[in-house]
Parts: structure tokens; sequence; C-alpha cells
């Protein structure tokens, strides 16, 4: 049965204020964002002379998604209809039938019944001349005929340069000259010839040739864009990126994960990824693939940030409103990456917009932030950001009220980037970061820290198939706390890093199988271990101070991405590693074979200003394969291995401030891992949902984990101090992901060991009797779930919730008398854990109308942190109280904390 | 208001955090295991060696001691010396042994388990060069000077402190109920002279060799504020001084650490503790303990109330004590003084008159030291 359908969608079209129709040519222009198939109908009807005849029953779980612009219903309708076997026919009245499986025939072209005619065929461009087979020349000797013809453009009747003509079975092809004309030579017989213009759509034309042709043939050149397209090749990308344990997150992404204190935080995205965890809920440092926090490299541009977070970690460092995008490398870290044993975490910021200046921001209870980019000229864009807290102000206010104690905490960040085109050729970057930050938890104690960042980079293109990025920078971190317990013992303790480095990034595309990637990097490390000072006359504190460290760590590397054929796709590379530790120092020799201990040493060495101390030399490779099943999944193997010359010193669980740097030296060997990882990716329905499986393996060496009783801030001997340890974590990932529809999300299971081993060589102490023991971030299980349901264009929930298994602690677990006190023992190091962590967040979006004319667009966003309040244990300690040692475990977030801020751009 | 609200909330979630109590299910092996305490004197000086068990986190009954086992120090050349157990849990060395080799401890308990230490070298002491205290307006700090040299490095520091305790009124009668009268106390008697002792359980380690010509000068052992009771009337400190070898150092600092430095948001991972003993019957069983062997340097100090004066000590305690001035007459005497609540503390002479009448009387809370101390003066001390 069939029904007319008429509506009149005037309350729809006020929503979409661009939807508009050319009525005199009767081609479709507008914006449709998921409307259902039976709604575009409607708008169509309204705006166009078209009349559709359908079954209602046959569209019904049809949605069309696509932008259009002065398109053809016919090329609108063959997307729509791709990949389904819904046909449609329209008629010279402008009925249009459609109908599932068989096509129907309405019309019949001019030339229907000239068949056999040698002389010329001029076909009109038709849905139904794709689908009938053309008869053409007149039988004659030989086995292949030549066809030839002039390709026009259906819009302007002008001829098309550069369109393929190809034909399906024999791959034959030509190209199209400036007057559009080609000539093809093809077996004689029932062809496919398909005509396609670049960036346009594929014609078709069904041929029986029985001898040479003269073929006129004229084509649309309307191009879509599709908003969906983006998303798919986003899902192919991964099925058929070479690389594996990649994982992308755009700030679009972020936006719907729910916010702490309505901040979005691409830290906390990069979490709900599987294989990244971390140990502490309000800790920035983040684990990947069972590795410690200070084995990622985290990339802000070109940047490195040593501290990326705000407030001891409870917030990002990174303005998510200057950011366009996150990619966190878990295995097959490209060549140009290096230096660090785990992760790469790729902050890619966002570039300036070119049409206009325009900008975005935020209120929330904590902080506000503001950016504003947009052009300077023709050739210049700028983006500049700044986000800052207004806690102090208000804690004063509240001091009177409730009694907070001295607590006082601010902090701010800067971005800002200028871009300049020089020429064609030519591009230049400057950007810089910096990062303030500066709290007490009680009135005698400060501390404060700051990330400075800057570069320059020039892209080159040399040519079409080459292009180069120099890059040059420094990245500063520094830390301090300001102690003013007493004035006798008052104090100024920090520490310090200034890295400077040099990049150039060739790209070079060689044929059609060939991306080769190479380049160098230069790293200068000057490093401030650790430093105190009296602070104030009276103070009688002394002065101290591990000496400065200098470094230099130079790479040059060299990948390939090859693909080998349409399956199989190889990438690998080497990259070669030199780190050099450089004087002015005086380091302690130690006798030949002892452990370094204080009783080994023999004598002392003093090295000039500049004089090499020690090198290492290296390499890194890394490979890795994709090997296509179909279209739809393919599986990938890799192994990379990777070096770390820069050591975070650090005994405790978490990152915090005070745990200092420490460059490799003659004791301190490079961090040196290899992983191996083998994956199963696969899209389902059409690319709407993304599976992957990941196992991975690992192992490294040179770790450092610490004697009991080690004190590590000012300690200028640490070798004395560390444990040669090996470390081992291995795991499997599951991901599941549904991109589109109104229900959208992703699932996350990872089950992951990190273990860790006193080298039995090691001397000094032998942890756990050197039994592999668990590392202070194995959690095996971890969960994830991401849930996103769009109510309506404007309205949209979201539900995150996180499992793991809580994280291996030390604990006291007997008490005894020694030394005329009362004691306390620990049992084996990680032999216990803290309670398992769960925890689930809600959060809603709303968002302002889309009118065009609006001054600025608004959103809302509000939701619940911990929705359940499950007091989910950070840490546990003991802490005696009249005699007895109680247990607590100390929550951070322990109550469902509300928020609410208010975002907008303009 | 609505953002302070929320600030609030924000401060309150991440100041103030919120702890609710741990209790971990930990079995019995690893909460109650042997402790050994000692050190080892190889000058023929009486030393000890205690042992006890460790017990559960949570239990509030003493530890229990670990006697009737047998301690043999053995020579590397194989002489044997035996350990006496003198109290319960405590066993005495007193042996002038060669100081040339090394020495284990094998511990065998009644139950049968069997413990060794490692190899022990007896290192000879230096002796302390001097001992003394400074005094400025916060207090007094008792020091030690000494020199290390290339066998004695490190040093452990201990002491113990004794002083006189006075009650805030000295009573020097007494009623004797068999004779019915107030006389005069006997030496024995007496309660207005009294010592209080304390062990300390401070760890006090240093290196030499981080000091010029391994002198390490006025090293701290003990700070005294001004106006405590200790130096009431006259203070001994006894200071011993041990050089111990590098692994002990790095035990007692672990001890030291486990003790003070945990509970914090920011605690580094504690350490684990052993020693130098070790079980022979299973190497995974716990056993805490660090015996170290040499010769104990000590020096006794005294502080005079005189010394140190203005030192204001007042103990708040006492300040409603007063000697009642109403006297209570002979007749009364029985009724009144027998219970000993009350005592008789100053007679009652009528002006003019030569005969003892009655006594002004004090609460014994006041008067009786040995409530707080013991009457007892220790052997060793000196009065100036």
């Amino acid at each position: 049965m069939r029904k007319h359908l008429r509506f009149f969608p005037t309350l729809f079209f006020m929503l979409f204020a661009q939807v508009a129709f050319s009525q005199q040519a009767d081609r479709i222009t507008g914006f449709f964002p998921g409307i259902s198939f039976l709604r575009f109908v409607e708008l169509v009807e309204g705006e166009t002379s078209y009349r559709f005849y359908l079954k209602e029953l046959d569209v019904k779980d049809l949605t069309v998604n696509l932008q259009a612009k002065e398109d053809k219903l016919e090329d609108v309708l063959t997307v729509i209809f791709d990949k389904t076997d819904l046909k449609f026919s329209i008629s010279n009245q402008k009925e249009v039938f459609i109908s599932k499986g068989e096509k129907l025939v309405v019309k019949f072209a001019p030339d229907y019944f000239l068949q056999n005619t040698a002389s010329s065929s001029s076909l009109v461009q038709d849905e139904f001349v794709r689908n009938r087979r053309y008869t053409l020349g007149t039988p004659g000797p030989g086995t292949e005929a030549t066809l030839s013809g002039v390709i026009t453009s259906l819009e302007n009747q002008k001829p098309i340069e550069g369109a393929i003509v190809y034909e399906r079975e024999s791959q034959r092809q030509t190209l199209t000259n400036r007057e559009g004309r080609y000539e093809i030579t093809l077996p004689k017989g029932d062809q496919t010839l398909l005509i396609q213009n670049i960036g346009g759509y594929t014609e078709q034309r069904l041929l029986n040739i029985q001898g040479d042709a003269a073929l006129d043939i004229t084509i649309g050149e309307g191009i879509f864009s599709l908003s969906e397209v983006i998303v798919r090749s986003g899902a192919l990308t991964n099925v058929s990126r070479p690389e594996m344990g990649v994982q992308s997150l755009s700030v679009q992404q972020l936006r719907k994960l729910p916010a702490v204190m309505g901040e979005v935080d691409i830290i906390r995205g990069i979490l709900t990824m599987p294989g990244v965890n971390t140990a502490g809920e309000a800790s920035v440092g983040f684990n990947v693939r069972g590795g410690a926090a200070d084995q990622n490299l985290i990339l802000l541009d070109q940047n490195t940030l040593y501290n990326p977070s705000h407030l001891f970690g409870f917030f990002s460092a990174v303005n998510s409103d200057m950011v366009q995008g996150v990619e966190l490398y878990k295995a097959g870290i490209p060549v140009s990456y290096g230096g660090r044993l785990s992760s790469v975490l790729q902050v890619t910021p966002k570039a300036g917009r070119q049409d206009k200046i325009g900008g975005s921001g935020g209120i929330g209870p904590m902080t506000s932030r503001l950016s504003l980019d947009g052009p300077i000229g023709k050739n210049t864009t700028f983006v500049v950001g700044t986000r800052l807290t207004y806690s102090d102000w208000l804690l004063d206010y509240l001091e009177e009220r409730a009694d907070l104690g001295a607590s006082r905490a601010q902090f701010g960040d800067f971005n800002a980037s200028i871009q300049h085109q020089l020429g064609e050729k030519d591009k230049i970057r400057a950007s810089g970061y910096f990062s303030k930050d500066k709290f007490q938890f009680d009135p005698d104690t400060v501390y404060s820290y700051s990330n400075l960042n800057y570069a320059l980079t020039w892209t080159h293109y040399f040519n079409d198939d080459l292009e180069a990025d120099f890059s040059a920078g420094q990245d500063k971190y520094d830390f301090e706390v300001q102690g003013e317990d007493n004035p006798l013992n008052s104090y100024l303790y920090g520490f310090d890093i200034t890295q400077t480095f040099l990049k150039a990034l060739f790209r070079h595309e060689k044929g059609d199988r060939h991306i080769f990637t190479y380049g160098f990097h230069g790293i200068h490390y000057d490093l401030n271990p650790g430093k105190i000072d009296p602070l104030g006359a009276e103070s009688i504190v002394i002065p101290d101070e591990v000496p400065r460290e200098k470094g230099l760590e130079a790479s040059l590397f060299l990948g390939d991405e090859f693909e080998v054929n349409e399956k199989l796709t190889l990438s690998g590379g080497i990259r070669l590693n030199w780190f050099g530790y450089f004087g002015p120092q005086t380091l302690p020799e130690y006798a030949p074979g002892e452990p370094f201990l204080p009783e080994n040493i023999i004598g002392e060495t003093n090295y000039g200003d500049g004089e090499l101390v020690k090198s290492y030399l290296g390499p890194e490779m890394r490979l890795s394969g994709r090997y296509a099943l179909n279209n739809w999944s393919s599986i990938k193997a890799g192994v990379n291995t990777m070096r770390q010359s820069i050591h975070l010193l650090s005994n405790s669980s978490v990152i915090t401030p005070t745990d200092t740097w420490k460059l490799s030296d003659t004791f301190i060997q490079p961090q040196t891992g290899i992983q191996y990882a083998l994956g199963y990716f696969r899209n389902l329905e059409n690319n709407a949902i993304e599976f992957s499986a990941e196992l991975y393996y690992r192992t490294m060496n040179n770790l450092l984990d610490y004697r009991s009783g080690a004190t590590l801030v000012l300690n200028d001997r640490i070798e004395q101090d560390v444990l040669v340890t090996k470390g081992k974590a291995y795991g499997v990932e599951l991901y599941l992901k549904k991109v589109t529809g109104k229900l959208n999300g992703s699932f996350a299971y990872t089950y992951s060991r990190s273990l860790m081993l006193t080298d039995p060589t090691e001397r000094k102490e032998q942890v756990n009797r050197s039994e592999w023991y668990p590392s202070n971030f194995d959690q095996p299980h971890t969960a994830n779930l991401v849930l996103n349901y769009e109510l309506s264009r404007r309205v949209n929930t979201t539900l995150a919730g996180k499992y793991s298994t809580g994280r291996p602690v030390t604990l006291p677990v007997a008490k005894f008398e020694y030394g005329g006190s009362e004691r306390v023992y620990f049992a084996d190091r990680n032999s216990f854990r803290i309670p398992d962590y769960f925890r689930l967040d809600l959060s809603v979006n709303l968002e302002g109308n889309h009118k065009v004319n609006k001054v600025a667009h608004g959103s809302w966003s509000f939701g619940v942190y911990n929705i359940l309040g499950r007091d989910n244990a950070y840490s546990v300690y003991y802490i005696p109280e009249e005699g007895k040692l109680n247990g607590y475990q100390l929550s951070i977030f322990a109550e469902p904390i509300p928020f609410v801020s208010y975002n907008f751009r303009f | 208001m609505r953002k302070a609200i929320w600030s609030f909330l924000l401060l309150y979630a991440t100041l103030q955090a919120c702890r609710t109590p741990f209790d971990p299910e930990v079995s019995s092996e690893q909460t109650s295991f042997l402790v050994v305490e000692g050190y080892l004197d190889s000058d023929g000086k009486r030393s000890e060696i205690k042992m006890s068990r460790s017990a559960p986190l949570n239990v509030e009954t003493p530890f229990v001691v670990e006697s009737g086992a047998s301690l043999t120090l053995t020579s590397a050349s194989g002489e044997s010396y035996g350990l006496q157990e003198s109290e319960p849990g405590t066993y005495v060395f007193e042996a002038d042994i060669p100081e040339g080799q090394t020495y284990t401890l094998e511990i065998l308990l009644r139950s049968g388990e069997r413990y060794q230490s490692d190899a022990m070298k007896p290192i000879l002491t230096p002796d302390i060069i001097d001992a003394g205290y400074l005094q400025d307006e916060e207090g007094v700090e008792v020091f030690v000077t000494t020199q290390g040299d290339e066998n004695a490095d490190d040093f452990l520091w201990t002491y113990d402190e004794t002083w006189i305790y006075r009650p805030r009124i000295r009573v020097p009668y007494i009623y004797d109920a068999s004779i019915g009268d107030v006389r005069d106390r006997t030496e024995a008697e007496q309660i207005a002279l009294c010592f209080k002792s304390e062990v300390s359980s401070d760890i006090l380690l240093e290196t030499s060799s981080r000091f010029e010509e391994q002198v390490v000068f006025r090293q701290t052992i003990t700070e005294i504020p001004r106006g405590d009771e200790r130096i009431m009337e006259r203070y001994s400190i006894l200071v011993s001084q041990k050089a111990i070898e590098e692994e002990a150092v790095k035990f007692w600092e672990i001890l030291k650490k486990n003790t003070e430095d945990i509970g914090s948001i920011f605690s580094p991972l504690p350490s684990l503790i052993a020693g130098n003993i070790k079980s022979l019957d299973d190497g995974g069983i716990p056993v805490v303990g660090q015996v170290s062997m040499g010769v104990v340097r000590q020096k006794r100090l005294y502080i005079n109330l005189v010394d140190v004066a203005p030192w204001n000590y007042l103990d708040p305690e006492f300040n409603d004590c007063i000697i009642e001035a109403d006297s209570v007459l002979a007749r009364f005497y029985d009724p009144i003084f027998v219970s000993g609540a009350v005592l008789p503390a100053r007679p009652y002479i009528p002006p003019g008159g030569t005969v003892i009448l009655g006594y002004f009387p004090t609460s014994r809370r006041c008067a009786d030291c040995t409530l707080y101390a013991s009457p007892i003066t220790p052997d060793f001390w000196e009065d100036d």
C-alpha cells in the first residue's frame, strides 16, 4: 500500500534555519542532522515540486544525516540509500518512487529505442541511465574496441578536465584532457564504465561494446559535505591504521564526559580509555599499561609538560578550550617520539579560526576561563586563552562562616599561539604556555610550582611529497616549598628543570605505498635536583644543595609506513638514542664489583664544566603491522622498544610535586623496555560500533625502586638508595564503542598486571626476598563505562562509571616494643590492597539554541560527581590515638558533589 | 552566594577530605613474631638481650616476653658463651671476650624455633670526650662531644634520666597509732624526697664522618624546657654511647621512620624492617632485631636547680595545697590522722607557750612524694 505523504514542516523549519531549497532548479540545500527519512520527505516536498511515493514500513528505520548544498535529489537519495536495499526512480513529472529490492521503471530515456546506433549517444544524466545497458558500436573484427567522447558538467555544460574514466573489471583507466575528451580501449562485451570526477560522484554506465564508438557523458559536480563521513573515517581508521594501542579523543568527546567541578579535563578523559589508570583519585599522574607515571611523555604541541596538573592533581593543567584533541599512544609509538618508557600523550592545541575573531569561555565554581582566536590580517591567526581561580577571594569570604583553617589555593594558566603563513610553502607558529600553582594546607607551609613552555615551529612544504617541521623551544618546571613553622627553622626548598630542545621532522611520501618519517631530536637538560636555604635572618637551617646536573640527549630517527598491498600495511622504524651526562660534577668511585654503598667508596673524580662524564647509546625499535581481514576487521601486531634517561624519584604511589627528577649518570642507567602487542579490531553495524581487543606483554629494566628507609629529598648519592629493579606488565584490553545514534558511548575493560622484582644481583636489599611483587599501580581489573543519551539536539545526558581493583599498599600489621617505645611493623611491600574503587557520575549538558545571528552560544553543564556517594579510598594510613594505632582510609570525594558551570562561545 | 556554596563543597572535599576506619584482615603469622633487642658488651660489663613477641595492632594487653629460650654467642674460632635468663625474657651476658673476631648469636626458643644472627664484629666505642649542658631562655640542652675513628663512624646514643622529686609541702612528722601521738619520721618513713626515672625512647643517630676530623661536637641528647619538673632540685642524666655498624644505623633509622612518619596524605611509602636476626627454620618467618656488639661508653651528668635558676617550676596541680589554719588538737589526733589521708604538717605552739598543743594539718596528696615517685635513693646517686 502506498501512501502519499504531504506535510508542512514549519515548526521543524524554525529549528534549522539553515535549511533552504532552491525552487527553480529543485535543488536541495540544507543541514539534515540525523532526522528520520519521513521528516526529510516532508521537508523536500514542502520546498520542491517533488512528490514521494513509498511504503512507510520500508523507510521506518532510515535516518538522514548529511549536509547538502544545491545538490540534486538523485545524488542525495543515492547517498541516503547507500548500503540499504532501497531503490528509487524519478519520473519526468517529478514523482519519486521508492521501492525495496527491485527498481521501478518509470520513464524511458529519449534514446531508449535507438539501440545499436553506431553514432554518438549523448546520455542525459539520470538515475535510470546508470542502470540500463547500452549497446555501442557495430560488431567487427578484434576483441577490443575504442571508446571516445567528452565528459561535460551537468551544472554548467563545461568540459571537465581530469575526470577518471575506468572500467571495473579490466581496471583500464584514463583521464580526460583539458577539453574533457577521453579515449579508452576496452574488451568487447558487457563492461561497466565508471567516470569519477575528483571530489564528486562516480557515474556509471553499463555497456555492451560491439565495436568502436563515441560516448559523451554529462556528470554532476555537486559536492556533498557529510557530517557522517568524518565519523566514519575515524571509525575506519581504527581498523585500518597500522599502529595499535592508539587512543584519540576530540574535545567534543571530552565535553560529553561528566566534569569535576564543571571543568572539562583531558586527563580524566584519557582515563576512560582501556589500559589507562590512575593510582589516586585526585591524581593527574596516570599509569599506562603498568608503567609508572613518569614514563608518560606529555606533549602540549611540541612542549613537554613536567607537571600536567593543577592543585596537586585535581585539575589538568591544560585548559580544554585551547585543545583540539588528544592522542595517547600506548604502543606503536611513532619514531618521532621517544624518551619515555610507557606512552606518549600528544595534546594538539586549537588553531585560530580564519573567518572572524571569536572566542569561548566558561564560568565554574572554582575557575573561569576565557579564550579568543581569529585572524590578524590575511595570513596570520592567533589563539590566546587563560584560566584563573578565584577561590582565594571566596576563602576569605568563607573564613568568617566556616572553619576552613588557613587553607589557600590558587592557580592559573595562560596559553597563546600565533601562526603566520609565509607564502604558499611556509608556515611559522610561535606558542607559549605558562601555569602557576600556589597552595597551603596549614598556615606555615606554602607550596608553589610553575610550568613555562615556549616553542617556535617552522613548517616548510618542499613539494607535494615532502614536508618538514623545524621546531625549537624550552620547557621549564620549578617547584618550591616555603616553610615558616618557626623562625629558627624557616626554609625555602625547591628544585627546577629546564630543557631546551631542537627538533627536525621530515615527512616524505614516496609513491603511493611509502610514507617516510625521519629527523633529529635534541634535548639539553639542566636540572637542579634540590636545594634548601634558610628563610629569614633568624633561621638556622643549613643551606644544602644537590649539585646541578646537565645532560644532552640526541636522537636520530627513521620510520616508514609501507602499504605492502591493500590488506597488509607495515610500519616500522628505528630511533637511535644517545644520552650524555656532563660536568661540572664530582662523583665517587666505588670499588669494582661492590654495591654502591658509602663503605665501598674508594675515591672521587672531578669532572670539569662541559666534560662528558658518561654516555649511553642505544637503539629504539618500532615495528607494527596491520592485516585487513576485510573492510571491517583487521589484525594488528607490534613490538617496540623504548629508552628513558630522566627519572622521577618518587617513593610515593602518586606523583606529588615534591618528587624530584634525576638524570641517568654513571650509576643510574637509562630505563629500557620492550612491549609486544597483538590486537583484533572490528567495526560492526555499518561502522556504528567499534570493537577492539588488545593483548600486551612488556618487560622493563633499570626501574627505580628504593631500599627501606631511603630519603629521596636532597639526597646527592641516590644510587646508594636505589635498588636495581626489573619490571614486567601484561594484560588484555577490550573496548567497545558506539559512535552514532541517540544512545552512544563506550565500554572498556582491562585486565592487567604490573609487577616488579629486585634484581637478584642487587646486594643492598632484596625487596620481598627478591620475589615478584606488585607495583604501586598494579590494579588487575579496570572497567570504564560512558553512556551518552541525546534527548534532543539541545539536551544530552551522560552517565560515566569507573571500577578498578584497589591499588597495592604496604600496611602496618603488628606492633612491638623496641628501644623503649612501641614500634610498628610493616608487612611485605605492597602485599595489601586498598578497597576497590567504584564511582558513577552524571551530567546534563544544555545547549542554547542554534540561531545563526545570536551574539554568543551558551551552554549549561550540571551534574553530580560520585552520585552514589561512595567513599572510595584514596589512601590508607595509621595514626596513634590514645596509645593505640588505628587505621583509617582517606577519601577525597566521599560524597556526591554537585556542580554547575556555564560555557559560552562567540 | 551560590558560588560560595559550590566552593565550600569543593573545599570540604579537597581539604577536609573524609576518613573512615580501615581494618584489613591480617594473618597471625605476621602479627606474632620474635623481637630481639640488645647490645652485647665485649669488655665484661653486664649487658642484656631482651626477647619478646609482637602483637596485633589493636590489642591493648602488654607484650608477651619470650622466656625459657637458650642463647649462645659463638665466636668464629669456635668459643661459646652462654647467656643467663635473669628475669623472664631478659638474658644477661657478662664476659670479656676478644674483640678481634666475629661472633654469631644463636637463639633456641622453648618452642623449638631456631634463629641466628649475622656475623657481628665488636666495635670499640671511643670515649665521650665531653658531656655538658647549655642553657638559654628556652631551657637546658644536654650534649655530648665525641670523635669517631676508622672503626667507629656511626653512633647511637640512649640516655636514662633521674631526678629528685619533692612534694609541695614537706612533712617531717608522722602520727604513730601505737603511741597515739605524733612523732618525727625516721629515714625510712620520709616522704619528702623521692626520685623519678625515665628511660628515653629517643633514637639519636649521628655519623661522625660528616664532620671534620670525625668530631661530633655538642651532639644534642635532650632538651629540657624551662620550668620542667625534671630540674625542680637536682637532675641526673646517664648518656650511653655506642658505636654501631652501618647496617644497624639503617635499622634504627627505619625504626624511627616507621614510628614517626606515617599518616599524612603525602606520606612516602613505609619502610620494611628486619635486622640481623634470621630464622633458621624458614626464611619467610618475620623476625625483628638488630643485635650489636662492642663497648658501651657512658657519662653521668648532674644539673642543680641553682645552676639554672630562675627555673620557675610550678605544678598547678598542687596550687590548692595549703597547711590548714585550724590546728588539730591532741585529743583529735586519732580520728583525724589515723587514716593517713590527713598529715600533721606543722606543730601548734600557742604564743608564749612551749608545749605543742596540736598540729596544723595538710592533705596527703600535697605532702607525700611516694604517691608519684620512689622514695629510695638510687645506688649511683651522688649529692653535691
